[in-house]
């Protein structure tokens, strides 16, 4: 009885999938119902072959209302986790991939760039540089492009980084570029420098922060301490550096590090904001004599 | 011109005319090989992606002829370890070129497609540096059946792998279970006649190729360059290499935290591990020492190291480290000859190297490319280690 029970749900799970992909795929029916279709059924296109040629059909037509195909894509993508279930469809969904990496919906293109990146796609990538380098080529914001190379570190983005660190064209831009710089041991003079100019955005001095803890937390140490004596500096630029000092210095030279000490105190009171005033506390408790 | 290199920097174009070039002279056919050496200045400063487009030009252009001794182990080499289909698609093809197929090959092939069929994706030839955006092509998991039919009866040995692929449930799509059928019939086929057995003792095959090399004692290089550079271990302590180094035999490998590839340097790093375990049971651990060396000493910080080796279970003690170079990286990586390249301070591609040092400190032996087995790894060390007993005896 139980085994006819499991027959038969799983009879009618495929009959649902089947009927799901029908919708899916017909062009009669508004995007909104195709949409719901694919959400209802996300798993159905490892289910068959044809399903698979189906949905990617969709994906690949230009002419398909773009909603459909951003949800053809998530199902797609979501399949692709089940990788052997998914092997015999990888290869032409790959091929799609890349070739929608082009397409004329900048929504869609970023989605399957980062897809592809994900995946360190030397298409995707090449692409990507190309759009950084000559802005007339650009499939994405220099931002995002940024954003989805750091997905590999081996990427020949580092340069182009610099330069933008150098010369953003935007703030989001010198943002990425500082992120994906962190990966470059040789970049933690620029991450030095970022973190002790005040004039800098804030974020980004988090960011040099973090970035000079993974390359070199002897700097970042040496830093810390400079930003905490800096009673100018702003204060979750400081509570930043205190628990750097707390959590990675040396305990005994912080004990005895007296002018250190003072400052924090001072951070500790004042107009300091409460929660920051709580992290110098914590740090006064465990280091004051 | 101070800090002057001797060889051009060339645009990628530029580099596929002088494989192109290389590939149809006759005379210069052979220099292809040199360009598949990680070492070799033109993949200095180039991104991992950039590497194998230029390596799998390369491999290409040596599958047009015949394929040499030489170039085989960089062939072999990508089919063991490689987890890029452009480059196993690549050196598949390339070994449809060797001479004489034999059942040693076999192995690599069907390891390649147990690597790479989950990772497979559409493959352009044609041009230098296209990717495929149509489906209608081939693909690594393509090449690399062809290359199974091309075997033949040599590849008999690894049928019982390789038919289950052919069921409609196997994983593969229909096209590719009609090559997979094709590729057992060929298997099917007569035996040849001039088999002459298959992956011979000692790391190499029965084509001839060797992974593994050994120096007698008057011919291995001086440590003389190298015994003051100062390494930093897992805990942070400082020590010379001459410290760690002479007095006993050692097993060093070579790795970094930021591989990708798992079948290089973590599987590397775990094999080691066992190199240990094994050296244990003999009674040995004391008497050899086992070093992992980092190739990106700037990143991978001490606790890093000790993280790194710990996750692989990894012995870590005074005879048993993670190092990395603190200066003068440059000059230990010349003395070992390492096979490895960089981007800015990262590696963008690295050979397996595994190597048997002396009592003192010289390279004895070293294991290449492809995988090596723990057991002859440790053969070799206990060997330095009578080496060294005999020469004390001696003395005496």
């Amino acid at each position: 009885m139980a085994k006819k029970l499991k027959t038969a749900k799983r009879t009618a799970k495929k009959v649902s999938s089947r009927a799901a992909m029908s919708v899916a795929t017909n062009v009669d029916k508004t995007a909104k119902q195709r949409v719901a279709a694919i959400t209802s059924a996300p798993l159905a296109v490892v289910e068959s072959d044809k399903d698979m040629q189906a949905m990617l059909a969709v994906l690949g037509n230009t002419d398909e209302p773009i909603a459909v195909r951003l949800a053809a894509l998530q199902a797609l993508q979501a399949a692709s986790f089940s990788v052997v279930a998914f092997e015999s469809g990888r290869g032409d969904y790959v091929a799609t991939l890349r070739k929608v990496a082009t397409d004329p919906d900048p929504e869609l293109r970023q989605r399957v760039l980062g897809i592809l990146m994900r995946d360190k796609d030397g298409f995707a990538q090449k692409k990507l540089l190309d759009g950084l380098k000559d802005p007339a080529k650009a499939l994405v914001p220099p931002e995002k492009a940024l954003q989805l190379l750091s997905y590999d570190v081996h990427t020949d983005a580092y340069e182009v980084a610099r330069d933008i660190v150098k010369k953003p064209p935007n703030d989001d831009a010198k943002r990425e570029a500082l992120r994906l710089l962190a990966a470059d041991a040789k970049a933690a003079p620029i991450f030095e420098k970022v973190l002790r100019d005040k004039k800098e955005l804030r974020a980004n001095r988090q960011i040099a922060a973090a970035a000079l803890h993974s390359l070199d937390p002897g700097k970042l140490q040496q830093q810390a301490r400079k930003i905490l004596l800096d009673k100018s500096d702003y204060d979750d630029i400081r509570a930043t550096s205190l628990v750097a000092l707390q959590q990675f210095g040396d305990d005994e030279a912080l004990g005895k590090d007296k002018a250190l000490l003072k400052s924090v105190k001072g951070f500790s009171g004042g107009k300091t904001q409460a929660k920051y005033k709580q992290t110098a506390r914590q740090f006064l408790s465990k280091y004051s004599p | 011109m101070p800090g002057a290199t001797t060889e051009r920097v060339l645009s990628e174009p530029q580099f596929a005319a002088l494989v192109d070039a290389l590939a149809a002279d006759p005379e210069r056919r052979k220099e292809l090989v040199g360009l598949l050496r990680e070492d070799h200045p033109h993949y200095r400063q180039r991104a991992a992606a950039t590497i194998v487009r230029m390596r799998g030009w390369v491999l290409l252009a040596i599958a047009r002829g015949e394929v040499a001794d030489d170039a085989l182990i960089f062939i072999l080499e990508e089919l063991d370890t490689g987890v890029d289909p452009y480059l196993v698609a690549a050196a598949a093809r390339a070994l449809r070129s060797v001479p004489r197929p034999t059942a040693a090959l076999a192995p690599f092939v069907m390891r390649a497609l147990g690597n790479i069929r989950y990772r497979d994706e559409p493959i352009a030839f044609e041009n230098y540096g296209e990717y495929a955006v149509s489906p209608t092509g081939t693909s690594a998991v393509s090449e690399l059946l062809v290359t199974l039919r091309w075997l033949g009866p040599h590849a008999r040995g690894i049928l019982p792998e390789l038919e289950p692929l052919r069921a409609p449930n196997g994983g593969l799509p229909r096209k590719l279970r009609i090559d997979v059928e094709r590729a057992v019939q060929a298997i099917r086929g007569p035996a040849p006649g001039d088999e002459h057995g298959t992956h011979s003792c000692c790391g190499t095959t029965s084509n001839g190729v060797k992974s593994i090399s050994s120096w007698p004692s008057n011919s291995r290089r001086s440590t003389e360059r190298i015994e003051s550079i100062t390494l930093q271990d897992h805990k942070g302590e400082l020590i010379t290499f001459k410290e760690f180094f002479q007095g006993q035999p050692s097993i060093v490998v070579f790795f970094y935290t930021r591989c990708d590839n798992p079948m290089k340097c973590s599987l590397t790093v775990a094999k080691l591990a066992r190199v240990q375990k094994l050296l244990e049971a003999q009674g040995m651990v004391d008497r050899v020492h086992t070093a992992a060396i980092t190739y990106d000493p700037a990143f991978d910080l001490p606790e890093r190291l000790r993280i790194y080796g710990q996750d692989r279970g990894v012995r870590m003690d005074a005879g048993h480290r993670m190092l990395r170079v603190i200066e003068d990286n440059d000059v230990l990586r010349r003395h070992f000859e390492l096979g490895v390249n960089f981007i800015e301070s990262l590696v963008n591609r690295h050979r397996i190297e595994v190597y048997i040092l002396d009592a003192e400190g010289r390279i004895a032996g070293s294991f290449e490319r492809i995988h090596w087995d723990e057991g002859q790894v440790v053969t070799r060390a206990v060997e330095m280690l009578k080496e060294k007993e005999c020469g004390s005896r001696i003395q005496a």
